[in-house]
């Protein structure tokens, strides 16, 4: 048995420790992430003003850097750093929105955490149960470690919230390219429906 | 007057669902979406703005050439929503006390114990046929007639995925044929729309016409069911088309990964 052989299992521990212990620290930050936004959504009053207090906890915790150019796609590599910067900022304000809209104010729903997995080095799932006015809602977050562990996607029931978009961006951009993306955004926001 | 709203557009789709499944070649499945994670540097980082992680998510899920159609009867189907179903749902609401609404919903859910049993059957999950069939017996006994669903106790009978005849074709590998929203159910497609007409006759809400033959509960029944699912359906469909750039894209999408995943359990 030569010493690449006697090796490798070894190799594998040490993969598989360090895979483990970035998942933990994943599953660290999630929860802390959830039990803020749990905290805040206890104490708010209505939709608007959940939104804006849920701002800074979901701009330190979600990527909306990578989670803005993947609803994009390819067209993305078009767009100048002046149209990035509007249709990032403007995407965060729907995602903001659109995340808090799924929250009654003043409900306490349980969440319970399952085993994270990583598909992939750099990457985690966590899969969570969300139990919520006496029905149970199956919500996956996808994180990646950039500097810190942020979230990238929320997959509720199977519906990921960036390949939703992402079909609708695909459409505005074969329209009429950056423009027409950053006008739709900019009319969803201006128009909450 | 109609009797159940979500008969009659069904049985009227029949011949066009079996004239596009004739001619509906097979078309691509909601991809994984964790199956494009690979794409990345060599560090194993996420990749930086600009880089191969573009072309993660699948803008077309589903084949979709009878949109100009699609969208019309998308459009009928939201405004029918805001001026008959909402209203009926708000006084539904505000009329019956929420856990006497939870407990019709439960034995609405608990009668159609035999679309889930035949297609639990028919997917070869008999682990699953058991647990429904504990489930349908806990729950009609100590339930009261499914008003209650003590199993929601039992760790072994608690969760069980849902089954249903387009899910069933689904695990048998057939494709979803072309998008299709059908006129006040919504959202569905070829093989989903052929799904619901097999859930619909293994509904014994349904069989009440057959057995009874009575006007008055051939509609009072399966009437009373599409009421108590209204409020969830109506939230359901509100969470997944608010704050969409374009409703209709929105929903089209949500459909396809929700049924993939449905599909997957």
């Amino acid at each position: 048995m030569n010493l690449r052989k006697l090796l490798l299992p070894a190799a594998l521990i040490v993969l598989h420790g360090t895979v483990s212990a970035s998942t933990a620290e994943a599953e660290k930050r999630l929860q802390s992430a959830v039990n803020d936004v749990l905290a805040i959504a206890g104490r708010a009053t209505n939709n608007t003003a959940l939104a804006t207090s849920l701002r800074p906890v979901l701009q330190t915790n979600i990527s909306f850097d990578a989670m803005t150019r993947r609803a994009v796609g390819p067209g993305w590599r078009q767009f100048t750093p002046d149209q990035k910067r509007k249709a990032t900022e403007l995407f965060t304000t729907l995602v903001i929105r659109n995340y808090s809209s799924k929250i009654t104010p003043g409900e306490h729903p349980v969440v319970t955490f399952k085993a994270a997995s990583a598909p992939a080095p750099g990457r985690v799932e966590v899969p969570t149960t969300l139990l919520y006015q006496g029905s149970r809602y199956g919500v996956t977050y996808r994180l990646e470690e950039s500097e810190n562990w942020r979230i990238t996607d929320v997959v509720i029931e199977g519906v990921s919230l960036i390949a939703n978009y992402r079909g609708q961006f695909d459409a505005e951009f074969k329209q009429g390219g950056a423009d027409a993306v950053i006008g739709a955004l900019s009319r969803s926001v201006a128009n909450p429906k | 007057m109609k009797s159940h709203p979500s008969t009659l557009p069904l049985l009227l789709l029949l011949p066009v669902v079996a004239l596009l499944c004739s001619c509906a070649s097979p078309k691509k499945q909601a991809p994984s979406l964790t199956a494009a994670v690979g794409d990345k540097s060599s560090d194993g980082k996420s990749v930086k703005a600009g880089g191969d992680d573009l072309e993660e998510y699948d803008p077309t899920l589903i084949a979709d050439p009878l949109e100009p159609l699609n969208r019309v009867t998308f459009t009928l189907n939201h405004g029918l929503y805001s001026i008959f179903f909402r209203p009926i749902s708000k006084g539904y609401e505000f009329v019956i006390p929420k856990p006497v609404r939870t407990g019709i919903f439960n034995i609405f859910e608990n009668v159609k114990f035999p679309v889930r049993l035949v297609n639990n059957t028919l997917q070869g999950n008999f682990k699953r046929v058991g647990q429904e069939t504990g489930k349908f017996l806990v729950n009609t006994t100590v339930g009261v007639g499914g008003f209650g669903r003590p199993s929601d106790h039992i760790p072994a009978l608690a969760d069980v995925p849902d089954a249903d005849t387009g899910q069933t074709f689904a695990k048998w590998g057939i494709g979803h044929g072309v998008y299709l929203v059908l006129p006040i159910l919504g959202p569905s497609s070829v093989r989903d729309t052929v799904g619901l007409a097999g859930d619909y006759a293994l509904n014994p809400v349904n069989w009440v016409s057959i057995v009874y033959g009575g006007y008055a509960w051939t509609i009072a029944i399966p009437s009373t069911n599409t009421v108590r699912a209204l409020p969830s359906q109506l939230d359901i469909y509100d969470a997944a088309t608010e704050n969409a750039l374009d409703r209709y894209l929105a929903a089209r999408s949500a459909y396809v990964q929700f049924r993939a995943e449905a599909a997957k359990k």
